[in-house]
């Protein structure tokens, strides 16, 4: 029999803020649905215990600075560490998928971390992906977001990989949290055309998901014919959301996920705690375990009015049109700094909503046709004005890569307060402050 | 200086024992007799002689209500369902027959859709040709609120007067689906215990003994015959094995309790003195309950399983042919490889010895043959429990978790050492104890060591409150009690007070100690709307966990 797993984490300790949309009460009334359904009684569920992620697992892909143990991790390790239960259970074919339902949520949350934003310190999702990598061989992996937000930090974790295809559809950035997401941001100049952003105007319904779905990014996950799908389940863009304005149903998301078909599927936002979790979590669930969810009803209706039909049809291929026709514009720096090769230069702002700061930070990207091309980044809080800089060696790097990333921690190591190695290649972490390697775990 | 008397009515063996100041005063076995089991826990009571002796309680474990649902001999009851919406009733098996009704709630017990009342003119008609069927209500979410079980209660409870009605709410946890099965299996269970306890009342009265007749419950707890749910006392066997190791060890101690039966195992598990109590109900037969009960597993292995030799390969089945041929019996079971391998000095060498040779072909029969085989047969059985341990040990680690602090706080490298009892587990000690690396320890009085777990019971208590104040509603799980909640909202010190009120009363009912009562942890989850705390949920609950009265001393 296929198995389904479920992790079920709501966290009933741990919140943002005591009337916080993440708070206790976040996955109260999933829990009373689906315990009360009897869904952990289906014969074909398994239920897993949740883990705690190690910081070897989440330093592999996010550079939490200064350094971690200046952040409170404890809830964001369990959520990811859960995660991971799932995943390691389908790589040992226990399950045949999986939905882990977890707080705290994590898309949001990208390659540097410096403190929360938009809920989210550590990213369940990218920390999962190279893990799969790392341990199983997997190498290609697709991560659909359908979070009402924009999965900015999935996005950023994964912008100049080529082997992880990152689609968002989202409520449009003008109109909400973060304010990115749009159709010129496809990528870095190794990895173009693997981040897809799909911006919805505000009032779409279960219809148009499922057009776009059918129209635009299953075509494209089946032309990246990826090893592995990755759903980031947000539910923040049912009709009851108090954040998001769109007008999806629970049944809407139980077919949304008999699309997408994910290996794995992971709980990001959803902040209408009583109105649409309860269902939408029982729906996709539901449908991940080959069940009949056409029996999840809401006890409201929907009262926004909905953009479908021939007017939403129209905007997506006039959206499709103009992601098909942007071109990438690289800049090309020359710096002392840098080892041979040309090093494409991105510079951004990442604001931190939570806490309330700015980071600022400059990358250097390797152009390389073999590999994913070596990656620095010289990050710094605007606020403590502290700096710290991150070297990735990505996964599958090229020999030149791989001795362009060693040649930039020699540059690096002696004059920066804290610089990251990440080499995905090798599986390493290392950490340097003044020169001195500091030991981030047990060996 | 007054007695207590413990009976565990097993599949092949009903033990008694007779204890006083926490020593074995008398003991005994008899065979047990299936077709009647009330006969046979009276002559087990003959046994001890009680007469003249002052009984201070009587405790009894029987399978009495396990094997009328394993043996399908309960009568049938109308099962009728309020579903609401949600996941289809088909998605999970049912092994009864129901009718549905319209009518829904929500997770917070709120009334999402009435209940339509030409349904229930349609129901009565269909039930006034069964009037002597009882009917169980059963409603999703009616353990956070019982009005539609009630209504119709009421309204059947007019129509039909002779009926005999159960409500879901009343066994108040989650669930839907197996408080739906729960309430079925207790209703039609409930006749044939009535009968029982009468009968034994009687029974006991025409010996003279007026002592109360508790009976074991599969979590371990014990309850007053007229108070107990028959539904309860489902799989009080395994609960005694485990209670008889708690009264024969230290308190603290973390073990694996092994009880080696006629035909089965149980294997229990014990952290720090506590048994592991499951973290979903009891399954039985094709029903899964909300039955509280200890996680065990059952192997369907004993020392009278039938050794079954097929196409040169050895078995162990399952049911037994009689007892084993090294006491007379006429089949090779793993008693009689215990006995070869002199493991044992149960029973006759040489028959054993023969029994085991019979397994092979007569070309085949070299002593270093059938020494081979009799070990093979202790291997397969060691290995079996060997599994079955390690899979409770799974579940034990597998265990859920909704918290941050029960996480961080997972005690996961106990060492366990290994508890046996039952026949023949002297001879599979060192087996046992090689393939599991771990220390085993017999029991000094393993041949009636679940009859003592009966005897040394201590009533257990589980009182777990759900209270939403922006409701103004109040649950109790483990009675289905539901009412007003009239206090603040946003309640701190004074819900503690309020649910101790509850559970003191309660347990004074229950003639529980109301020091020993232990209350959890409360959790508040404050209830928020346009970012404004407007109420709270609380959980929270007060136990007796289950445990014994004292340690037996030699």
């Amino acid at each position: 029999m296929k198995k389904t797993g479920i992790i079920f984490f709501p966290a009933f300790d741990w919140s943002l803020g005591e009337s916080h949309p993440e708070r206790e009460e976040r996955l109260l009334y999933t829990q009373e649905q689906i315990f009360e359904e009897g869904i952990m009684d289906l014969p074909q569920v398994k239920q897993y215990s949740p883990g705690v992620a190690g910081l070897f697992e989440v330093m592999l892909t996010q550079a939490v600075f200064p350094h971690p143990h200046r952040h409170k991790l404890d809830a964001h390790l369990i959520a990811v560490g859960s995660s991971m239960v799932l995943s390691k259970a389908l790589m040992n074919k226990e399950i045949s998928n999986g939905f882990a339902m977890v707080r705290p949520p994590g898309h949001h949350s990208g390659a540097t971390v410096w403190g929360n934003r938009g809920f989210c310190t550590l990213n369940n999702e990218a920390i999962l992906v190279n893990n799969l990598r790392s341990q199983y061989g997997i190498k290609k992996v697709a991560i659909i977001d359908t979070d009402v937000h924009h999965g900015d930090g999935t996005q950023d974790v994964f912008y100049h990989d080529p082997n992880v295809l990152c689609i968002s559809i989202h409520q449009d950035g003008r109109t909400i949290f973060p304010g990115t997401g749009f159709t010129d941001e496809q990528g870095g100049p190794n990895a173009w055309k693997t981040t897809v952003n799909i911006p919805l105007i505000p009032g779409v319904g279960d219809e148009g998901f499922l057009y776009a779905l059918e129209n635009w990014i299953l075509p494209r996950v089946n032309e990246f014919k990826p090893d592995i799908i990755i759903n980031s389940a947000g539910q923040d863009n049912h009709f009851t959301d108090p954040i998001g304005s769109m007008n999806c149903t629970a049944r809407g998301y139980g077919k949304i996920t008999d699309m997408i078909k994910p290996d794995l599927a992971v709980l990001e936002g959803g902040y209408s705690i009583e109105g649409a979790l309860p269902y939408i979590n029982m729906a996709i669930f539901l449908a991940l375990a080959g069940e009949d969810y056409s029996g999840v009803i809401e006890p409201h209706k929907p009262t926004r009015s909905e953009i479908g039909g021939e007017t939403f049809r129209t905007y997506l291929a006039k959206l499709k049109q103009q992601h098909d026709n942007i071109q990438p514009d690289w800049i090309i720096r020359r710096e002392s700094f840098l080892p041979t090769g040309d090093w494409v230069y991105l510079e951004k702002n990442v604001f931190y909503d939570t806490d309330w700061f700015q980071e600022n930070r400059k990358e250097y990207i390797r152009k390389c046709d073999s590999c994913g091309g070596t990656i620095l980044m010289l990050s710094q809080n605007l606020t403590t004005f502290e700096k710290a800089t991150l070297v990735r060696i990505p996964f599958q790097a090229c020999d030149s890569c791989e001795q362009a990333g060693y040649d930039l921690v020699e540059q690096f190591k002696k004059g920066e307060k804290n610089l990251l190695l990440q080499n995905q290649l090798r599986n390493q972490v290392h950490m340097w402050s003044q020169g001195e390697e500091v030991k981030l775990f047990e060996s | 200086m007054s007695y207590k008397l413990g009976i565990d009515v097993g599949g092949t063996f009903t033990d008694a024992v007779l204890i006083r100041d926490n020593e074995v005063q008398n003991k005994g076995k008899i065979p047990t007799d299936k077709e009647n089991l009330l006969e046979t826990i009276i002559r087990a009571t003959d046994l001890l002689d009680i007469s003249n002796r002052e009984i201070e309680q009587i405790t009894i474990s029987t399978t009495l209500v396990t094997n009328a649902i394993l043996q399908n001999h309960l009568p049938n009851v109308n099962l009728v369902l309020f579903p609401g919406s949600g996941m289809k009733l088909s998605s999970l098996p049912w092994p009864v027959d129901y009718k549905v009704l319209s009518g829904e709630l929500d997770f917070r017990g709120r009334e999402v859709s009435p209940p339509n009342k030409k349904e229930w003119l349609q129901l009565v008609e269909q039930l006034k040709s069964s009037p002597e069927q009882g009917i169980a209500i059963s409603g999703k979410f009616s353990h956070r609120n019982n009005i539609h079980e009630a209504q119709l209660a009421s309204y059947l409870e007019k129509e039909l007067p002779q009926a005999n009605i159960a409500l879901g709410s009343q066994l108040g946890q989650t669930n839907f689906y197996r408080r739906s099965l729960t309430t079925y299996l207790n209703l039609a269970s409930q006749r044939l215990f009535l009968e029982f306890a009468s009968q034994l009342r009687s029974a006991m009265a025409a010996r003279s003994c007026k002592a109360p007749v508790r009976v074991l419950k599969a979590d371990g707890g014990v309850l007053p015959l007229d108070k107990i749910r028959p539904v309860e006392s489902i799989y009080s066997g395994p609960a005694a094995s485990v209670l008889g190791a708690l009264a024969q060890s230290n308190s603290e101690d973390s073990y694996v309790v092994v009880d080696i039966g006629g035909t089965t195992t149980d294997i229990g598990l014990v952290l720090s003195g506590s048994p592991l109590i499951s973290a979903h109900g009891a399954r039985i037969g094709s029903f899964l309950t909300n039955v509280r009960s200890l996680a065990v597993r059952s192997v369907p292995i004993g020392g009278d399983s039938a050794v079954v030799m097929e196409n040169g390969q050895i078995s162990l089945a399952s049911y037994r042919l009689g007892p084993a041929y090294c006491i007379g019996g006429s089949n090779p079971t793993p008693t009689d490889a215990l006995r070869y391998l002199n493991l044992t000095d149960y029973g006759s060498y040489a028959k054993a010895e023969k029994a085991i040779a019979g397994l092979l072909p007569e070309n085949k029969r070299q002593p270093q043959d059938i020494r081979e085989t009799a070990e093979k047969i202790v291997s397969i059985m060691v290995d079996r429990i060997s599994r079955a341990i390690e899979e409770l040990q799974q579940e034990w680690k597998d265990e859920p978790a909704y918290k941050i602090w029960e996480v961080l706080h997972q005690n996961d490298d106990l060492e366990f050492y290994i508890q046996l009892s039952g026949g023949g587990s002297s001879g599979i000690s060192k087996a046992l104890s090689e393939r599991m690396n771990a220390k085993t320890v017999l029991m000094d009085f393993s041949e009636v060591s679940n009859a003592i777990g009966a005897a040394m019971a201590k009533p257990t208590f589980s009182w777990t409150l759900n209270l939403d104040t922006y409701l103004g509603r109040y649950r109790i799980e483990e009675t289905g009690e539901q009412g007003k909640w009239n206090g603040s909202k946003k309640p701190h010190k004074e819900v503690e007070q309020f649910l101790k009120d509850l559970a003191y009363r309660q347990a004074e009912t229950m003639g529980i100690e109301v020091n020993s009562l232990q209350q959890e942890q409360f959790d508040y989850f404050p209830l928020v709307e346009s970012y404004h705390t407007v109420g709270q949920i609380v959980r929270g609950g007060m136990h007796v966990t289950p445990g014994v009265v004292g340690r037996i001393v030699k």
